[in-house]
């Protein structure tokens, strides 16, 4: 959905890179296997931070597959199992509402593309829904919840993270017990950073386009910039979360992933941070590696 | 129980300089100061006393010549039994601390933010209407549990305010400025706030300067 979520490539070993790519093939391959091609455009960063988060101890089994992409050549590509459904089913679900919320946020002519694009997501909304009713019910609550905080203007930002991060929770939901309340943790904050993150990134646009934003109510706001210490606030209740993810990461049984998702916990997410509040997040790549 | 080496995460034959190595780090994981006001901390401590059982059982069996190869690891011990004490201290914290509340509703919201129920307390809590230093704090400590650190943040530091000479109120806020804590194995030291760069260096050159004079030497010659 943003990208936030992903690896510092330069810190994972090429094997572990490999499996990454693995599971991103994966779940693209998946989507379209489940859902049909056009929702293979849906695939993203973060649903396979899920999938690898959701993977038990035993080992996946690899297949390699061709993709549009790359016509030429095979690639290993995760095949098919229980975490990959999850993580389909629910990027097609959450994909849906945030298209929905498009609609509703966005001036005539853009949100007439949001319509245009709801109707062709639709029929795969529908399925995904049958198959996970208490994700879409949940997701659905919780992005009216988001909505009415943003027509009340609300000033706080655990309010408005908490909507978004519930969703997160409810996505890595699997039965009761241990091993779900340490997910619904880390998940919980990792929504809450996404969501403040996404706050920050699009502050300047919201700035000017009068949308509703809420670090613009919580803190005052100088030349359309948070002040020094402002973002000294904001940066330490991320920092608050990303200790509590890195908490409740601690207590999870190792999986075949446990090096990769450490790398994305560990240095991935402040590398995505310190890129969001520099300001370079936004640049194409080869600018930001230059920066 | 399980097999002791497997819970630390060790073969039967490590020496027993590789056993305490492994469970220091695994203590250093699951140390209670790490999962303060998290509502995972019984896990955490659940997982704590795993591995000092291990650890209690495998230097029991070597001392006693059982399957050890290398004989004789009565000092690593110690070294497990401080961290026993810290974890003690902790879960017995809420209760003492309640002893000293003059306010019976405040010890039963302290009973239940312990118990983790956090709805209950922040409930009692919006019942009350005289908002104290204690108040605060408790509002400050349910916020912190349920995942709103910027509310927990701005309760905190009333309760400090408030009273500024209460040590717990000013625990709480010193935690809270240094975003938390959390176990982090080494090499990844990368961090979200900008603490640790050019601002902090005076700070930690004039630290060194003071463990130097109080060694008897001198970093910085002028102070």
């Amino acid at each position: 959905m943003y990208g936030y979520v992903r690896p510092e490539k330069g810190e994972l070993k090429v094997k572990e890179y490999q499996r990454y790519r693995g599971v991103y093939c994966g779940l693209c391959h998946h989507l379209r296997h489940r859902y049909g091609p056009i929702c293979r455009l849906l695939v993203n960063y973060d649903f396979t931070f899920l999938a690898m988060l959701l993977a038990g101890e035993e080992e996946e089994i690899i297949c390699s597959k061709r993709c549009p992409v790359h016509p030429l050549r095979k690639y290993p590509c995760l095949s098919s199992c229980s975490e990959l459904d999850v993580a389909a089913d629910e990027t097609v679900i959450l994909a849906w509402w945030k298209l929905r919320d498009g609609v509703r946020d966005e001036r005539f002519f853009k949100s007439l593309l949001y319509r245009a694009a709801c109707l062709i997501f639709y029929r795969a909304y529908k399925k995904a829904a049958g198959r996970r009713p208490d994700f879409a019910a949940e997701t659905q609550a919780q992005m009216e919840r988001l909505n009415h905080l943003e027509d009340a203007k609300s000033p706080s930002l655990d309010e408005t993270a908490d909507a978004f991060a519930s969703i997160l929770r409810a996505a890595g939901e699997c039965g009761t017990g241990e091993r779900s309340r340490i997910l619904g943790e880390l998940l919980y904050h990792l929504g809450r950073i996404v969501y403040l993150l996404d706050a920050a990134d699009d502050l300047a646009q919201d700035e000017k386009n009068g949308g509703y934003n809420p670090l613009c109510y919580r803190f005052h706001l100088e030349n359309g910039k948070l002040s020094q210490q402002d973002e000294a606030a904001l940066r330490l209740t991320l920092q608050c979360s990303h200790n509590s993810i890195s908490a409740a990461w601690a207590l999870l049984e190792p999986s075949p992933y446990s090096e990769i998702i450490s790398n994305i916990i560990y240095v991935g997410l402040p590398a995505v941070t310190q890129a969001v509040f520099a300001g370079t997040w936004r640049h194409p790549k080869r600018e930001r590696s230059k920066l | 129980m399980n097999d002791p080496y497997s819970v630390l995460g060790v073969s039967p034959n490590a020496s027993d300089e590789e056993v305490k190595k492994a469970y220091r780090d695994l203590a250093r994981k699951y140390h209670p100061d790490n999962y303060h006001d998290n509502p995972l901390a019984d896990l955490a401590s659940e997982k704590m006393k795993e591995i000092n059982e291990a650890y209690d059982e495998i230097t029991k069996s070597r001392k006693q010549g059982g399957n050890g190869n290398t004989y004789g690891s009565g000092n690593a011990y110690n070294g497990g039994s401080a961290y026993r004490q810290q974890r003690g201290s902790y879960n017995t914290g809420y209760q003492q601390r309640s002893q000293t509340g003059s306010n019976a509703a405040y010890a039963q919201i302290r009973a239940l933010i312990n118990a983790n129920n956090l709805a209950q307390a922040e409930a009692m809590l919006n019942n009350i209407t005289v908002h104290d230093a204690e108040w605060n704090y408790l509002m400050g400590s349910v916020c912190w549990r349920k995942g709103w650190m910027d509310e927990a943040s701005r309760y905190f530091r009333t309760a400090s305010n408030m009273e500024p000479m209460n040590q717990e109120y000013r625990q709480a806020v010193q935690y809270m400025n240094q975003g938390g804590q959390a176990y982090r194995p080494t090499g990844y030291n990368m961090n979200m706030t900008n603490a640790d760069t050019a601002c902090n260096m005076c700070g930690n050159l004039l630290c060194a300067d003071c463990c130097c004079e109080m060694m008897g030497g001198d970093l910085i010659p002028c102070c």
